[in-house]
């Protein structure tokens, strides 16, 4: 691998792009899941 | 020319607001009581607060700096990115100050303080985080509409109603569903602007190449360029001052504050600062990276394009004109799209936290007895059309001078210095009080509001240069530091016990 002189740069923008990629579909997925229990729950409040 | 194609990127971007919209009104139905407004009634989960957080602290403006922050520094631009990761990680780790804070049940920190301090500390507390965060977010709205017109070509005289247009929408969602509207479209927001993020930066990569962007850092500045200590407009008192300034923006800047106390428990809480942290890196490194590609790729030439405003400061506005032309039709509708996202999010966060403290703990405290839900629900909606108007007229009329970070940095510090000091002495030191805390606050707005008036003024200007706003924020955080101590142990003992 050629850092062209700057390894650390070069390893922390590869953790970028690889970490931000991989966390962007983990949370989608996720986060949909949140969101609906967290309406779901909010509306058993509501429920007298 | 710039590649922006009505048809094909006009109608993504288009598509991606319609959803949004839909989204953020869909939910307004589930708003019943004040605490569903402000605090989405305390049912946030994790991965929505990943979402939500790493949305609101991306807008166009944070690009915006970042990228400055690439083209004046390069890599080492990044280091307030790096220091607020650890700060991040460090203390969702270890629950330090935002373990009690989520504990105490408050729905805002001045809320917290009254409880230690007294009720008229809550004010004052109050007041200076509107004054701080109003301050501070005053110029979002500029910069975003100013990046669209650079970065899509849209004529300048469509600036204002750009801007408007775009705070309309936002202010919509926002003032019907409070924090469950945000909470929902900051989600959506997270994966296009995640999208568009990505997608931009592997095509820098690909196209211009590592070779080329550490070419164009080492000859624009040197080792400077790889290394904070050692590069010019940095230093050990930029590294100081921003190690300083992440650690209480982490612990206390009001939006981050709201996504802790949405959280649904304690625990919660942590783990969505643990994981949020490295975004704080992406944050950073990516327009940072964006920036400096248009160092190494933009001839000189290519600026005479901007208006002349816009040539003063060709550090600012190099990265949206470098991505004018380079992302290609089809893929500028999801840069534009993204970027929306990014804004809109932002946007919307920072009016609703900072209608929270209004009216939580500026108003309703004068209230005896208190607003019904539904009064206290009207009460916040209107707080937040309010602060929209502030910031369109704002935007228009304050002129941005020097770097966009230092500007953001300083009047953040107006009361991050004094309310992290107040919170730390708040949950781990037994003889701060109130006469402690009142010092604090005047001495932790003082500090940056003299510099940023020295700074202004024609005959003071030298001399606010020759200080620096690194030395400016550490003097902020020095004193502010030290009148706690020493209003705290000015204070008698017996008044205290009373």
């Amino acid at each position: 691998m050629d850092f062209h002189g700057h390894p650390f740069w070069w390893l922390l923008t590869a953790a970028v792009v690889v970490w931000y990629s991989t966390i962007t579909i983990y949370v989608s997925i996720r986060g949909m899941h949140d969101i609906r229990g967290m309406l779901q729950r909010l509306k058993d409040k509501q429920t007298p | 020319m710039p590649h922006f194609d009505w048809l094909v990127d006009g109608s993504i971007v288009g598509v991606y607001l319609l959803l949004t919209m839909i989204a953020g009104l869909a939910v307004r139905k589930y708003v019943g009581k004040v605490e569903d407004f402000l605090v989405a009634g305390r049912e946030m989960n994790v991965y929505l607060g990943i979402a939500s957080l790493a949305a609101t602290e991306f807008g166009i403006i944070t690009c915006m700096y970042t990228a400055q922050g690439g083209y004046q520094s390069g890599f080492a631009g990044a280091t307030p990115g790096i220091l607020q990761a650890i700060a991040m990680l460090v203390i969702g780790w270890t629950g330090f100050c935002i373990r009690p804070l989520r504990d105490s049940g408050a729905m805002t920190i001045p809320e917290l303080y009254q409880r230690r301090f007294g009720s008229n500390i809550r004010r004052a507390a109050g007041v200076v985080i509107v004054l701080g965060g109003l301050l501070n977010m005053g110029v979002f709205l500029r910069i975003g509409g100013e990046f669209l017109v650079v970065a899509t070509g849209f004529d300048a005289k469509y600036l204002v109603a750009t801007m408007a247009a775009l705070l309309l929408l936002v202010a919509v969602y926002t003032v019907l569903g409070g924090m469950l509207s945000v909470l929902v479209t900051d989600f959506l927001q997270f994966v296009v602007m995640s999208a568009g993020l990505i997608v931009v930066t592997i095509l820098v990569l690909y196209h211009v190449g590592w070779e080329k962007l550490v070419d164009a850092v080492a000859l624009n500045h040197g080792e400077g360029g790889f290394n904070p200590f050692v590069n010019k407009s940095q230093g050990w008192q930029f590294v100081a001052f921003q190690a300083l300034h992440n650690t209480a923006a982490t612990l206390t800047w009001q939006t981050v504050t709201a996504r802790l106390l949405a959280a649904k428990d304690t625990k919660t809480g942590q783990r969505i600062f643990t994981q949020t942290s490295f975004f704080f890196v992406c944050r950073w490194m990516i327009p940072g990276i964006w920036g400096i590609a248009a160092l190494a790729t933009l001839a000189p030439a290519a600026y005479l394009t901007l208006s002349p405003e816009m040539q003063a400061a060709p550090s600012l506005y190099a990265m949206p004109l470098f991505l004018s032309t380079f992302v290609p039709i089809g893929l500028m509708g999801l840069l534009v799209a993204a970027m929306l996202a990014a804004d809109m999010s932002t946007d919307s966060s920072y009016m609703l936290t900072w209608a929270s403290v209004i009216y939580n703990d500026i108003i309703a405290p004068f209230k005896r007895p208190g607003w019904t839900e539904k009064k206290g629900l009207l009460l916040n909606r209107a707080i937040v059309a309010c602060i929209g108007v502030f910031l369109l007229f704002y935007g228009l009329l304050y002129p941005l001078k020097g770097n966009l970070w230092d500007y953001l940095a300083q009047t953040g510090t107006i009361y991050l210095a004094s309310m992290s000091v107040l919170l730390v002495a708040c949950c781990y030191w037994k003889r701060a009080n109130s006469w402690g805390a009142t010092a604090a606050i005047a001495v932790g707005a003082f500090v940056p509001l003299t510099y940023l008036v020295l700074r202004d003024v024609t005959a003071t200007h030298e001399f606010a240069v020759a200080i620096g706003p690194n030395n400016a924020g550490l003097i902020a955080y020095g004193a502010t530091a030290l009148a706690m101590v020493v209003g705290s142990l000015l204070k008698p003992q017996q008044a205290e016990a009373r």
